[in-house]
């Protein structure tokens, strides 16, 4: 029999901008125009919720939790009428994945590239051919700025 | 007018005909890009806001600092860009807590978030600041007869509050900006469907481009015209990969509306890099450029 663990649902709340998740009063208004819940079984912020609400981490909190199909579009933000903002609850639920590093590895791996290089995408010299074809100038190095990053990131 | 151009990673490096579009229009319209060093990536808004949303907030409050300091808004080009730096400004102006955690951070390189500029995306500048008018009094070859299924993604509309765009349900910028060059804006079923980058599944997001294929082969739309590089990568290059996928053959250009701004503009289909597209697109006007 699954326990209620209110020490997460505490952590989730903490983590919230107030205890917006205790206002879910299960009424689906979130299932009805997400993407995700319409092409796949597997993902229901409803159901979502209600396991946080309920504190089922171990469910929730894996690389394979239902979680990482959310599309990000932010139609359930629009449509809840409590203002819980479910996908704030599911990206408040990854960042808990995370630390406890049970993430897929995708996430990192953009991540690093950010912490490292300061950009999403891999510069090669094909980037400033195809910018000088348009009369674009050259991509700028952005080192400095990549120190000052590590600067105000470490420590976090 | 005066403002900060922020290109983001994806269009500044993999696809710099997006930039060179926007470069190449906007002082037809009025628009005057004051261009500033240092940015870094915005950072990412699902990937590095899944990881740490201190660290994401963190990097994108350096990244508005650089543009305060400037003292001209940022104007943004890329959805994700849009999302991310609008919604880090909101919070950082609203949350005075969360601004100063973020602050004590980046007073460590002697910068100070202050609140004192607006983030906002291009079309929204253009609607509300130079006016629907000035596009079209820019334009000298009305792209007259060109159908163009308009998908507007989710990011430049939602969340409404805190991106303040237009109606997400019922949105009409894009529809007025391609009215603008003379085109005939078309909807089609599946116009506010998510493109499904961010789904992290092997089988939701090729189903869901297929769907908004479909949607637009069905209206016999000239091309899909849109906004933002990700949606780009999915419906171009994805077109491909899903249509391998199913079996079918979709052949339906897909174009970011200043590229399009950019032939009713005068501008040569190259000149715009539309011959970089994975789905042929410069043939749609060969013959309207004007010489």
């Amino acid at each position: 029999m699954t326990k209620l663990n209110f020490d997460f649902r505490n952590k989730l709340d903490a983590m919230l901008d107030g205890d917006r998740l205790n206002y879910c009063y299960q009424c689906g208004a979130c299932v009805g125009d997400c993407p995700a819940a319409k092409y796949s079984e597997e993902f229901n912020p409803r159901v979502i919720l209600l396991k946080a609400l309920f504190g089922m981490e171990d469910e929730l909190i894996a690389d394979d939790s239902p979680i990482w199909l959310c599309t990000n579009c932010y139609t359930c933000f629009e449509r809840c009428p409590q203002d819980v903002r479910p996908i704030e609850v599911i990206i408040a639920l990854k960042n808990i994945t995370v630390d406890q590093e049970k993430n897929p590895v995708e996430i990192s791996k953009i991540v690093e590239s950010v912490r490292k290089t300061g950009r999403t995408v891999t510069y090669t010299p094909l980037v400033d051919k195809r910018r000088q074809e348009l009369g674009l100038g050259k991509i700028e190095p952005i080192s400095d700025a990549v120190k000052e990053i590590e600067i105000i990131t470490k420590g976090l | 007018m005066k403002y900060i151009p922020f290109f983001g990673c994806m269009i500044s490096m993999k696809y710099p005909q997006f930039e060179a579009s926007v470069r190449k229009t906007m002082p037809n319209i009025g628009v005057e890009l004051v261009d500033v060093k240092g940015f870094t990536c915005c950072p990412d808004p699902i990937y590095f806001k899944a990881e740490d949303k201190i660290e994401w907030l963190t990097i994108a409050g350096r990244n508005i600092c650089l543009a305060e300091e400037a003292g001209y808004d940022i104007i943004t080009m890329c959805s994700g860009c849009t999302a991310t730096l609008s919604e880090a400004n909101h919070i950082l102006k609203e949350n005075p807590d969360v601004r100063n955690e973020i602050n004590k951070r980046l007073s460590k390189i002697n910068k100070k978030f202050e609140g004192s500029i607006s983030v906002r995306h291009i079309v929204t500048v253009i609607r509300d600041d130079i006016g629907i008018d000035k596009v079209k009094e820019s334009v000298i070859n009305p792209l007259e007869d060109l159908k163009v299924a308009i998908h507007y993604g989710c990011h430049l509309l939602k969340p409404s509050r805190i991106m303040q765009v237009d109606d997400p349900d019922h949105p009409t910028i894009l529809e007025d900006l391609v009215s603008a060059i003379g085109a005939t804006p078309l909807e089609h079923e599946e116009r506010l469907l998510c493109c499904g980058k961010a789904c992290m599944s092997e089988e939701i997001p090729p189903k869901m481009v297929y769907d908004v294929l479909s949607s637009i082969e069905k209206i016999k739309a000239d091309c899909m015209g849109l906004i933002c590089p990700t949606c780009f990568d999915e419906y171009d290059i994805g077109q491909i990969r899903v249509g391998r996928k199913f079996n079918k053959k979709f052949n339906i250009p897909i174009i970011y509306y200043f590229q399009l701004l950019g032939i009713a503009q005068g501008f040569k289909p190259e000149e715009m890099g539309l011959h970089r597209h994975k789905v042929k697109a410069d043939y749609l006007f060969k013959e309207d450029v004007k010489v």
